[in-house]
């Protein structure tokens, strides 16, 4: 058997396993291990292939940010920083059509840069938001679909649980990652908040809602004690990482620390929470950091193959161009994205395409934005998706299906894609601040 | 003729200089002498990258046969390989790249402990393969002489950090070679303790002006090795082959970083920097003020049950054979 | 009689992967603690912390395979069990036992995990090798590789109990961290 026939065997039983539900570490290892088993004759050796992987795929400085950045961002929602940007940014969009839609995706983009996680975007702003737009008549779609929508913009502007997972694979710095991801996200944001104009001045059915004329203005005092602690925490973070007065990691532990200090201030968190919150983090680290280690088992057993050769060979072989090898890998994240979470898709296609895009001598960084957002256009897509999921179990309102969640969330995934191809099309929207 | 695969790791990429010269002159160089007879042909797979083993992970992946030759970058490994320190203990000695890797290679094959070393990662040791010219500080401020340092905040990593243990109040930050210029330009450290050729790469003229040429000395910081189990089911021919083409790899990447490295010196004043002269007084009061690391290596080495002493003292006589004698005498006490 | 012992053991188990979990948590605070030390150390005194860098690479390491059982215990190894819910709602006994299925080659892969890296471990212990920089800052690697092959040995046994047991629970998500409380 050929490397590439090898690798295509085992990307296809990996994906057949996944789908029968096997644990996607689990399957990404085993089949990894009867695949040099296989390939070598050699038992030891694919035993001695686990040892290597596992002893020193989770052995890195920069992963220390996942625990860290996951940390700060189970305290700030705890810390209800994410309600107080909700309650300022409402105030300022009430009387536009769609207006909360449009206030929902402005303070999903700022919370985003104090959270590493989209699960946490949707789980605070449909408690908060989703409530505000149904008790304004909004359609129930279109509430449940901003929500969902925004959410990705979590892990797409820093910092980012998804940035951290592909620097790892691509080896990129963690800093230039996270700084790569602010114009996109930026830009996402905007993209979402003309789409909901467009929306509520073509299809206003499907926004609904009422405009509001009993605007109530907050005090300047106000605004400042519901906007500050997020924008200094913010400056911490990015500040430090921008300026190079901390490196990603200690941004995540000063992050952590003034996270901790802003709770203690306003009282808003028990003793009880913050174990709980110590608690999760560990669970969250040692999932995805699982899931890594089993992936660079099987990015390993590629490489062991020969694969990666294979398919530089072929593509100098071939006359590729750069936009089929782009249609392809997106297609492939799209693909992949019906059924599997975020980091299990870069973690999958990553070492697959990095030799073509090494060998076509494009920016490993932009490449990670597109990997970041392609990838991520799975957390609105049926049959999983998470941010949906987690919309649909947290609001607890029997009249929104699981099915109102997807469709609302629809028209968001689109503008993800069109935004996706105008990132690849315009590497420097990525590259610009490094 | 009789077809041999080999399978070559490093978790460095294909760009870096050692990994891009194993694959235009030592494979070429073993195909070439291989030909003459016509009895084998080698059949190369290249894995580098981290696409088997990450830069870490060489020594493990020679070990447990995941390649078959491999690029051990042993600093990494002061615990697994104590006698591959010994450059780096002995500085303000030899900045000759080519005098330093020529005498740690003799070392290993004159005294035991280097091969022991590696044969208890289950690996046999081909030759040094890589040897930086030599560190030296570069500063964002003017800094006319040694007791300029005094105080300063001064970035490195590994060993090297010891060395400002001869500086009064100076503090050694750890940092990566790629966060080198911006810890500077913030002001996170004052200095950066770095190869001309690294200034070159991440133009740190921009931020650090001024070099202070200390001379801190050459340090050997790669080995080239081959899995046992492999070398074992080798043919004589072959094996002699890889053993001489590995000493021409040596010599040519040696002589390739000296000249980059002269190059780079003088792209760094191109680029607006000044390179600040040390004496030879002053270089010996930094380095009798540091604690004796030289020392400190023998006696780890001795307690081993290997030759330290006698390996320290027969490393300086070569280099000083070649015409390098330091400032200070690390055989003494 | 065997029913009791399984559910002994696996009592015993579960304690187990709470008790390390609980450490694992206690690692996370360490961390933050010391990079803050080390920035304010750094930044005002001048004086940064020895060895926080390979401190902080052994706790990545020593969080997740402490948690690991934990994880394993409370299902949240990340897994897409859409097709399995699907089955479960037609056919119930056949998505058991495809749930045993993949539970046993689990705690396989976990076994195999534990059962390469414990040599690991008594070789580390024996020959005292460490990690870092002598005379500047160096960690031991045995508690390192004690610690992976105890997490995975655990993981394993947790597996091993779920296919006897035959339970399993299925959610669509289970995100309790966001919970806010
Ligand atoms: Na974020
Ligand atoms: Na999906």
């Amino acid at each position: 058997m050929s490397p590439i026939e090898i690798g295509l065997i085992s990307v296809v039983a990996i994906v057949f396993l996944i789908y029968s539900g096997v644990y996607i570490p689990v399957a990404l290892g085993m089949v990894s291990f009867v695949s040099i088993w296989l390939m070598r004759d050699n038992f030891t050796l694919a035993l001695n292939l686990l040892k290597i992987a596992v002893g020193d795929s989770a052995m890195e400085y920069s992963f220390a940010t996942i625990p860290l950045f996951t940390f700060m961002g189970l305290i700030v929602s705890k810390a209800g920083l994410g309600r107080d940007i909700y309650a300022v940014m409402t105030m300022r969009f009430r009387k536009v059509k769609g207006g909360i839609g449009m206030a929902t995706v402005g303070a999903n983009a700022v919370f985003a840069a104090v959270t590493g996680s989209s699960i946490a975007s949707a789980s605070v702003f449909t408690k908060v938001s989703v409530p505000q737009m149904m008790a304004q008549d909004y359609n129930s779609r279109f509430a449940v679909g901003v929500v969902a929508g925004s959410s990705v913009l979590g892990m797409i502007i820093p910092p980012s649980a998804m940035l951290i997972i592909y620097s790892f694979v691509a080896e990129q710095s963690v800093g230039d990652m996270f700084l790569a991801g602010v114009i996109p996200g930026i830009l996402l944001a905007i993209a979402y908040v003309a789409a909901i104009w467009f929306m509520g001045r073509f299809t206003p059915n499907f926004v609904g809602g009422r405009v509001v004329e009993d605007t109530e203005w907050m005090s300047a005092r106000e605004i400042a004690s519901k906007t500050l602690p997020t924008l200094f925490l913010i400056t911490v973070v990015l500040g430090g990482i921008y300026t190079g007065w901390l490196t990603a990691v200690e941004a995540g532990a000063a992050g952590a620390l003034v996270a901790l200090i802003i709770a203690f201030f306003r009282r808003s968190m028990t003793p009880k929470a913050f174990w709980n919150a110590l608690l999760e983090t560990g669970h969250i680290t040692a999932a995805i950091l699982f899931l890594i280690t089993a992936a660079s088992i099987y990015s390993r057993m590629l490489g062991l193959a020969g694969l990666p050769n294979q398919l530089e060979d072929l593509l100098a072989g071939s006359s590729a161009s750069f936009w089929t090898v782009m249609l392809l890998y997106v297609l492939l994240m799209l693909f992949l994205g019906t059924l599997l979470d975020t980091a299990s898709i870069i973690l999958i296609v990553v070492p697959l395409f990095l030799p073509l895009v090494e060998a076509l001598d494009m920016s490993l960084i932009w490449f990670g934005i597109i990997t970041v957002v392609g990838a991520e256009i799975g957390l609105l897509t049926p049959p999983l998706g998470i941010s949906c999921f987690v919309i649909k179990s947290t609001i607890d309102d029997d009249r929104i299906s699981l099915k109102d969640v997807f469709m609302g969330a629809l028209p968001f995934a689109f503008v993800m894609l069109i935004v996706l191809f105008i990132l690849i099309e315009f590497p420097i929207l990525s590259l610009a601040l490094i | 003729q009789e077809k041999i695969s080999a399978v070559v790791i490093d978790g460095y990429p294909a760009r870096a200089l050692w990994v891009r010269e194993f694959t235009d002159f030592f494979i070429p160089e073993v195909d070439k002498r291989l030909a003459e007879t016509g009895n084998y042909q080698m059949e190369w797979q290249e894995n580098y990258g981290g696409s088997i083993v990450k830069p870490r992970g060489v020594l493990e992946g020679i070990q447990l046969g995941l390649g078959d030759i491999g690029i051990v970058t042993t600093i990494f490994h002061s615990s697994k390989l104590p006698s591959q320190g010994i450059a780096g203990s002995t500085p303000f000695v030899s900045s000759d790249a080519r005098a330093v890797a020529k005498a740690v290679d003799e070392i290993a094959r004159e005294f035991p402990a280097m091969n022991n070393e590696f044969e208890a990662q289950n690996q046999v040791y081909l030759a040094t393969g890589v040897v930086l010219d030599t560190y030296q500080i570069f500063c964002s401020s003017e800094v006319s002489s040694v007791a300029d340092l005094e105080g300063k905040k001064i970035a490195g990593a590994g060993l090297n950090l010891r060395y400002l243990e001869g500086i009064k109040d100076a503090a050694g930050v750890r940092g990566g070679l790629t966060d080198f210029y911006n810890m500077v330009q913030t002001g996170l450290v004052d200095c950066a303790m770095l190869w001309p050729e690294a200034a070159a790469t991440f133009k740190i003229a921009e931020v650090a002006p001024y070099m202070l040429q200390a001379d801190l000395g050459a340090v050997n910081t790669k080995t080239v090795t081959v899995n046992a189990g492999y070398w074992s089911g080798l043919p004589d021919e072959v094996k002699d082959v890889l053993r001489a083409v590995a000493i021409d790899y040596r010599n040519h990447v040696a002589s390739i970083a000296m000249d980059i490295a002269a190059a780079s010196k003088a792209a760094y004043i191109e680029a607006g920097g000044t390179i600040v002269e040390v004496s030879a007084e002053d270089r010996a009061v930094w380095a009798n003020s540091m604690p004796n690391i030289a020392q400190e290596w023998a006696e780890t080495l001795n307690a081993n049950g290997e030759q330290g002493t006698e390996m320290l003292s027969a490393y300086l006589a070569k280099l000083a054979d070649a015409g390098f004698s330091g400032v200070r005498d690390w055989t003494a006490n | 009689m065997f029913k009791s012992a399984v559910a002994g053991l696996s009592r015993i188990t579960n304690t187990l992967a709470i008790a390390t979990n609980a450490l694992g948590t206690l690692v996370v605070l360490a961390l933050v603690v010391i990079l803050n030390v080390d920035v304010i150390s750094r930044g005002v005194f001048s004086a940064p912390l020895k060895g926080t860098y390979e401190m902080v690479q052994f706790s990545v390491v020593l969080i997740v395979f402490l948690q690991l059982a934990d994880v394993v215990r409370v299902d949240r190894l990340t897994r897409s069990d859409g097709f399995l819910n699907v089955v479960h709602a037609r056919r119930p006994l056949v998505a058991a036992n495809l749930r045993r299925i993949i539970n046993a080659i689990s705690a396989i892969f976990m076994g195999l995990i534990a059962y390469i890296t414990f040599p690991e471990f008594l070789h580390m212990w024996s020959t005292q090798d460490y990690f870092g920089v002598p005379g500047l800052f160096t960690l031991p690697w045995w508690p390192v590789k004690l610690v992976i092959s105890m997490g995975t040995t655990l993981s394993c046994l947790i597996f091993v109990l779920k296919v006897i047991a035959g339970k399993d629970r299925s959610e669509l998500v289970r995100t309790p961290e966001h919970d806010e409380s």
